[in-house]
């Protein structure tokens, strides 16, 4: 691989840190403007009930008050997946939560005390907050006014091969439930959005979203307003995991708010509705069977799912897209199948969260793996490898795998984590090695007609090169990636690239941030764009020196010609020569960049993602068996990043996705009683400390992707993906029970502990003692 | 007063409170500031801050008794040096109480005063037999710890009244040990929490049980005393089979209930685990077996050290 470059492959300390660490970055809740008011939302407080009247005339009554809406005094259409929301909940209210009334005031204790004197009647209906409950017959109806069968909002199936004949020549076959909770992105930065109208009625909205062209078009349809007449700003992200990009009810309610107010209006939520009344990762409860032969070949995959959607269908109703990816193509697996309801539950309802269904799926199918191995007396590495996916690999999907670097991740967690020497061979001390690995798109995930993104470059007099991306910077690291590609590209220093990517009317189309597709997609459009940056560049200085622009390079910012070395030329100066010459012209370039991927057809088959990404990781732990306290001691990570553009970053990436991770695995869960969380605050969700962080060691395995940029692709969710599996595969290693469900907290474990959860092992290979089934 | 005064001396805070019906105590504020906003605390009720009063926040040693001003924060509990070696129950609650930045303004007479069930404070001070002193317009009186919280949230003061300062004696031959069960390792509240205090006769592993308590937060509405240890553990070594006895009494003393932080089956039985590790150790430090430094949080000795990640 080249190794030549001289930005790409160094470590780079992220551009927009500094800023962040010592206060300076202007985030969104920092914006003042004149006349701002503040907006606040009454909600819900049940999970299911009939709204028969709302009452707002001492609200509106209140002096500082400037705009009370509801459903009955605003226009607005539905919004979401099938249409089954809508901003201003108008007949019935489906969760706590649920967006009901809104006011505008001066202040933001005069907007809570108009929220107050706002009366709203209910009827309360039965509720129901378990999805299993809600596909028995006679289950409350959440949407009676769809045409759907019971609860289930969608359905997922995909089957390929003969399922009775893969079974029939399985020598053993596994089976097994398993389970994750309902949990919470909880970035640093609260939702917020400002939305105002111009004089000319042209909207303006402020916000942390990050996929703002398809934001754009919601709030249009869903408002009736003329999209070409909307800019979305888009300030500097405090976290998302995600979270921010779904469309929320907040967000049109916040332009209801400043249509009727005729004043710029601001929402900002404050933690509790963060964790309430915005999305949170679903619960998916799967059935798994896997069967292998004797020699350790899959044969098949057999998954029955329960997708816990909550209320109603936002991004995380889609979460199956990617479960049913690692379902049908984690290893060569044959034959499979996945049959998935996405049910509606009377509760806060799932979005987009880092991993997007990976762990969730990646916690059934790798324990499966592990039991597997177990049960045919197998090294569960040697599984895996036997069954690793390569280059060149067709999956029954259509997923098409290029790059692929899943042997060597394996071998390399396995090295570095002892895991010959020492698995299995800890259970005195309670303490065990466990591995999970995961396939994931990394070059996009064609989700709409278009994955591509936009990329403009200008290069000024000053030799300043703005890169204009459609893509955004939630703390990903992107902007620095993505100067670091312009900088290679073009061959200039890295300090005179900027990035922008903030507004609507200045960047070009992005579909947004998502799926870990970034670097890939935004990569190679500010890849492109730079080239040609490049070409008008060497063309200038080609007049100069007098030579061909073919025969010139440049490098550090300097033009020259190999083998002359005093032909050379500042490239500030080609540009220069440019502008201030008759007929002038400046250098400005741009670039579309839409990968070469197909969307899903009815059958769930297509290759969705120009590339796929890869990696393994070994958890060690132990077990305080007489508590259920469980400690990670360390984890082992190796990713596939086709190539790390920036070492650090994918390393920051990796380590933070892994600790979010660890947040899964042990204790991060939004409880639910009769429909509420009882406790929607930060104390109470167990969201890690650096104390709950093991050391963690990452190796980077670098495949040079033929289509990723630099042979990039995308490492931005891949570091969450593994570690529930990881741990509970541990776990199974140190005491000899197997985890069912996710987080693995104390009381659960205990209980397994005492009742011997064991694996269910359907066919055995020959018959074999209780205790080799673990 | 209008909504906020720093009196100067404790009878100027308890004339201002018993002129002043509604108003309430506060020191670090960080259980107050937080109830305030939740409505569990009258938003609107007048603050008397009582961090001003000078030696209100004292931490000395007279002989074997310690003295602990009712405004020591929890991080200078957690930091002193003789409490660590002497009093080590209540450096081992001091240190998992909060974050640091919490530890850094939370007091002693704080955490006991909100008199949450898992106040972390309450355990190690009940196992050192503490006496709490309350100022009030009739004067000073003294109570033992072990009564002072008769609920949750609620406590012998009366109007007002403010805590003072709490005492406890350490004499020779004595140790003690504070474990806890949590979800996360840090920034948690306890499960269950569990203190433990053991005098004996003398030195080493045979070193007889003179007298001991054991005493239980988060599993019940209030910390408890484990009644009737003295009859399995005096005059002898807390061998296994007491120590066995010790966590069933432990696990009989409980009244936990379910919720996001544990199971009450779960409370049960951990509080009876932790029991016996605590007086385990408490016995180890009274008897001189004990190599100092603080306990792993569990009481179970951690591994961290050798494993083969990289820091």
């Amino acid at each position: 691989m080249r190794s030549d470059y001289a930005v790409v492959g160094k470590r780079i300390p992220k551009l927009d840190a500094p800023d962040k660490v010592t206060g300076r970055t202007v985030y969104a809740d920092d914006l003042k403007m004149s006349g701002l008011l503040t907006g606040a939302i009454k909600r819900s407080p049940h999970p299911h009930a009939r709204i028969l009247s709302v009452d707002v005339s001492a609200a509106e009554a209140l002096p500082g008050v400037y705009a009370v809406i509801h459903a009955g005094n605003v226009t607005q259409r539905p919004f979401g997946f099938g249409h089954d929301n809508i901003p201003l909940k108008d007949r019935v209210a489906r969760c706590v939560g649920d967006e009901v009334a809104a006011v505008a005031a001066v202040d933001a204790a005069t907007a809570q005390r108009a929220l107050d004197l706002i009366r709203v009647d209910y009827e309360l209906l039965p509720a129901v907050d378990d999805p299993f409950e809600a596909l028995q017959p006679g289950a409350p109806r959440i949407h009676d006014e769809l045409d759907i069968e019971g609860n289930v909002s969608m359905e997922w199936n995909f089957q390929t091969g003969d399922l009775a004949e893969a079974e029939q020549r399985s020598a053993v076959i596994v089976s097994g439930s398993y389970s994750s909770p309902q949990a919470a992105p909880a970035p640093i930065e609260t939702h917020v959005v400002i939305a105002g109208f111009d004089a000319d009625g042209d909207l303006e909205v402020i916000s942390p979203v990050h996929m703002v062209f398809m934001y754009r078009k919601e709030l249009a349809d869903c408002l009736g307003l003329d999209w070409r007449r909307i800019t979305v700003r888009q300030p500097p992200v405090g976290g998302s995991f995600g979270g921010k990009i779904d469309i929320d009810a907040h967000d049109f309610i916040a332009v209801m708010l400043a249509r009727a107010a005729r004043r710029p209006v601001k929402l900002a939520m404050s933690r509790e509705e963060e964790f309430t009344g915005t999305r949170t990762r679903q619960p998916i409860h799967f059935r798994l069977r896997t069967g292998a032969a004797a020699d350790g070949t899959l044969l098949f995959r057999h998954a029955e799912v329960v997708s816990d959607n909550g209320a109603y269908n936002a991004w995380g109703s889609h979460a199956l897209l990617v479960a049913m990816n690692t379902v049908t193509s984690m290893y060569r697996v044959g034959t499979s199948r996945l049959a998935a309801k996405v049910v509606y539950t009377n509760k806060n309802y799932g979005g987009s969260v880092r991993g997007f269904g990976n762990p969730q799926a990646t916690f059934a199918v790798e324990q499966q793996m592990e039991e597997l191995a177990d049960v045919l007396g197998m090294d569960p590495m040697d599984l895996r490898l036997k069954n690793a996916n390569r280059p060149g690999d067709v999956t029954p999907q259509g997923l098409e795998i290029t790059s692929c670097g899943l042997s060597e991740c394996l071998e390399t967690v396995r090295r570095k984590s002892g895991w010959d020497q020492r698995r299995g061979r800890m259970r005195r001390q309670h303490r065990g090695l466990g591995a999970a690995a995961y396939v994931h798109v990394g070059g996009g995930a064609r989700i709409y007609g278009s994955d591509g993104c936009g990329a403009m470059i200008k290069i000024d007099d000053s030799g300043r090169v703005a890169l204009i991306s459609g893509s955004s910077e939630l703390g990903q690291g992107s902007e620095t990636a993505l100067a670091m590609i312009v900088a290679e590209t073009l061959g200039v220093p890295l300090e005179a690239v900027s990035v922008s990517h903030d507004d609507t009317d200045v960047k070009p189309w992005d579909v947004g941030v998502h799926a870990s597709r970034t670097t890939f997609v935004a990569g190679n459009a500010a890849r492109m764009a730079a080239a040609k940056a490049r070409d008008e560049l060497l063309e200038g200085a080609a007049e100069v020196l007098d030579r061909p622009a073919r025969s010139l390079t440049i490098r550090d910012g300097v033009i020259s010609v190999p083998g002359e070395p005093t032909a050379t030329l500042r490239y500030e100066k080609a540009v220069r020569r440019r502008l201030l010459r008759e007929g002038s012209s400046i250098i400005m370039t741009s670039a579309f960049y839409d990968p070469p991927t197909q969307r899903q057809d009815e059958n769930y088959v297509g290759n969705i993602s120009a590339s796929y990404g890869f990696g393994a990781h070994v958890a060690e732990i132990e077990v305080d068996p007489d508590t259920g306290m469980v400690r990670v001691l360390g984890l082992w990570a190796a990713h596939d990043v086709g190539r790390a553009i920036n070492p650090m970053s994918c390393e920051g990436q990796i380590e933070g996705g892994a600790v979010m991770g660890v947040g899964l695995a042990l204790s991060e869960e939004l409880p639910v009683e009769d429909g509420r969380f009882p406790a929607p605050n930060l104390h109470d969700y167990g969201m890690p400390t650096t104390m709950d962080a093991p050391p963690i060691d990452v190796t980077l395995i670098e495949t040079a992707d033929e289509l990723g940029p630099f042979g990039a692709k995308g490492i931005g969710e891949g570091g969450i993906i593994l570690p529930p599996a990881a741990i509970a595969n541990a776990v199974a290693d140190a005491v000899g029970v197997r985890p069912r469900s996710y987080p693995i907290r104390p009381w659960k474990l205990r209980r397994w502990i005492e009742t011997g959860e064991r694996s269910h092992v359907d066919k055995h290979p020959h018959p074999v003692p209780d205790e080799n089934a673990r | 007063m209008n909504g906020y005064c720093r009196p100067r001396s404790v009878s100027e805070a308890v004339a201002i409170l018993a002129a002043n019906s509604g108003a309430m105590v506060i020191a670090g504020g960080t259980d107050l500031v937080i109830d305030r906003r939740l409505g569990r605390a009258d938003p609107q009720a007048p603050l008397v801050d009582v961090t001003g009063i000078d030696g209100l926040r004292d931490v000395h040693w007279d002989g074997d008794e310690l003295h602990l001003g009712a405004t020591a924060t929890v991080r200078e509990i957690e930091s002193d040096p003789a409490v660590i070696v002497r009093a080590s129950a209540l450096a081992e609650a001091a240190r998992v109480l909060g974050s640091v930045q919490i530890r850094n303004m939370a007091t002693l007479g704080g955490n006991l005063c909100t008199a949450s069930p898992a106040a972390e404070m309450a355990p190690p001070l009940m196992v050192h037999d503490a006496v709490v002193a309350i100022q009030g317009p009739d004067g000073e009186r003294r109570w033992a710890v072990a009564d002072f919280a008769t609920g949750p949230r609620t406590t012998i003061l009366a109007s007002g009244e403010i805590l003072t300062n709490v005492r406890l004696r350490t004499p020779a031959h004595s140790g003690s040990c504070y474990l806890r069960q949590t979800v996360r390792w840090a920034m948690d509240l306890a499960g269950v929490g569990v203190a433990a205090w053991v005098l004996t006769d003398g030195t080493g592993r045979e070193a007889a049980v003179q007298e001991a308590r054991v005493a239980l937060g988060a599993v019940a509405p209030t910390a408890v005393l484990v009644p009737g240890l003295e009859a399995l553990l005096a005059g002898a070594p807390p061998t296994t089979e007491r120590l066995g006895a010790v966590s069933a009494a432990a696990s009989a003393a409980c009244k936990p209930i379910s919720d996001t932080r544990g199971t009450a089956e779960h409370r049960r039985h951990v509080a009876g685990v932790l029991a016996a590790r605590a007086l385990s150790i408490a016995h180890a430090r009274a008897a001189g077996l004990w190599s100092g430094g603080l306990a792993p949080v569990n009481g179970r000795e951690s591994a961290v050290a050798s494993s083969g990640a990289r820091a």
